[in-house]
């Protein structure tokens, strides 16, 4: 006798529904694997047990939310574009600013992060547009199937970051620069092992947001 | 009363951004009455266009951002012959930080892209490099001394 259970006769409707939650299951089980991917700068570091870039997004996110509020931002916006700008990294490497110049020999590397990284401006240019578009095609096929208006504010938010279109993606940008300071501080603190000189003068060349250089004060007198 | 803020851009960025504003305008215009303009067929359009065609408040949000900074404006100019040895907006300078070379172009808030070089006058370092001359030695205030040397000053603005 045939089992007719109740979901092999579904409407419509409720079939699609459940394509739509299904797509989103794949969806947040992709973005669950950022709960176990180490960031390779802390790695390379050699940092141990280093933050995981999921831990990297909920720092930022609680960052812009509570510094957000000095400023007039969209705040929604700003704490999902936080929640949204390093997705990419599901299926792009993480790069650092020390790509593609560090050697293979894991000894050489502690020596090679000594120095800030130096790179003509055409070589600049081409790393950035290179990361960019790599960023983007992986954002495209880990929200392929996504419904079509999350898909949509996905991808406008991650642009947004990327070029800083509004205050809010000018604001996010800079704050994820300020969270990877701060974890680069604590880790000095506790492991001595970051070039902490270095990082506070690459800190200093590109932040410009009136809160966030007050901020980085703050960190300046807690940790010196 | 505090005035506006004040976006300071090189004529290239005011061409980019009044072209950008105009673009938006025409797709606004275009998607109120139900249509996509020409412009935005085009296979050579800006990656980031794309996103605003579907998203009717992320573009008036842009729109709205370049309203402002068309409003609130200053053309960087090339400073006269006389006062080109001193950093001033625009310039590109090559300097010595701490034994290791750098090139820097000191920009407004908007263009500042420090992955590119790009630094902001509003940024620290930024800030502290204006009004300095070839040779001078710049501090910047920071529980780290940070000496930057200016080797050579310089300005392409067009």
């Amino acid at each position: 006798m045939k089992n007719n259970k109740n979901h092999d006769i579904l409407k419509p409707g409720e079939i699609l529904v459940l394509f739509i939650m299904k797509n989103i299951l794949n969806f947040l089980l992709e973005v669950g694997k950022l709960k176990r991917k180490k960031r390779r700068g802390w790695i390379l570091h050699q940092i141990k047990n280093p933050e995981t870039t999921a831990e990297h997004i909920f720092h930022l996110t609680i960052l812009v939310w509570t510094l957000g509020k000095e400023k007039k931002l969209n705040l929604e916006r700003a704490i999902k574009m936080a929640l949204v700008h390093d997705l990419c990294e599901v299926y792009a490497p993480d790069l650092t600013p020390y790509d593609p110049l560090l050697p293979k020999d894991k000894k050489k590397i502690m020596v090679a992060l000594k120095q800030w990284p130096k790179f003509t401006l055409a070589l600049k240019r081409k790393k950035e547009k290179e990361k960019s578009e790599m960023e983007l095609r992986s954002l495209d096929k880990l929200i392929l199937k996504l419904p079509k208006e999350l898909k949509i504010e996905m991808k406008n938010l991650w642009i947004d970051f990327e070029k800083g279109l509004t205050k809010e993606g000018r604001f996010v940008k800079q704050a994820d620069k300020i969270i990877n300071f701060l974890q680069g501080i604590e880790y000095w603190k506790k492991y001595g092992k970051i070039q902490h000189k270095l990082w506070m003068r690459w800190i200093k060349e590109i932040i410009d947001d009136p809160v966030l250089i007050k901020f980085i004060k703050t960190i300046e007198k807690k940790f010196y | 009363m505090i005035g506006e803020k004040k976006f300071y851009l090189t004529q290239q960025g005011v061409e980019k951004i009044k072209k950008e504003y105009q673009d938006f305008k025409k797709l606004k215009l275009a998607k109120v009455a139900g249509e996509v303009p020409k412009i935005w067929q085009s296979e050579d359009i800006n990656p980031e266009y794309l996103s605003f065609q579907e998203d009717l408040s992320f573009l008036e949000a842009r729109m709205s951002e370049l309203e402002n900074v068309l409003k609130n404006l200053e053309i960087i100019k090339i400073p006269p012959k006389g006062r080109q040895n001193t950093i001033n907006l625009g310039a590109q300078i090559i300097v010595k930080v701490n034994g290791q070379t750098d090139e820097f172009e000191i920009v407004g808030s908007l263009e500042a892209n420090p992955s590119l070089g790009k630094i902001s006058n509003e940024s620290p370092v930024g800030s502290a490099l204006l009004g300095h001359q070839v040779g001078d030695e710049v501090f910047v205030s920071s529980p780290i001394k940070t000496t930057y040397k200016i080797k050579k000053i310089r300005y392409l603005v067009s």
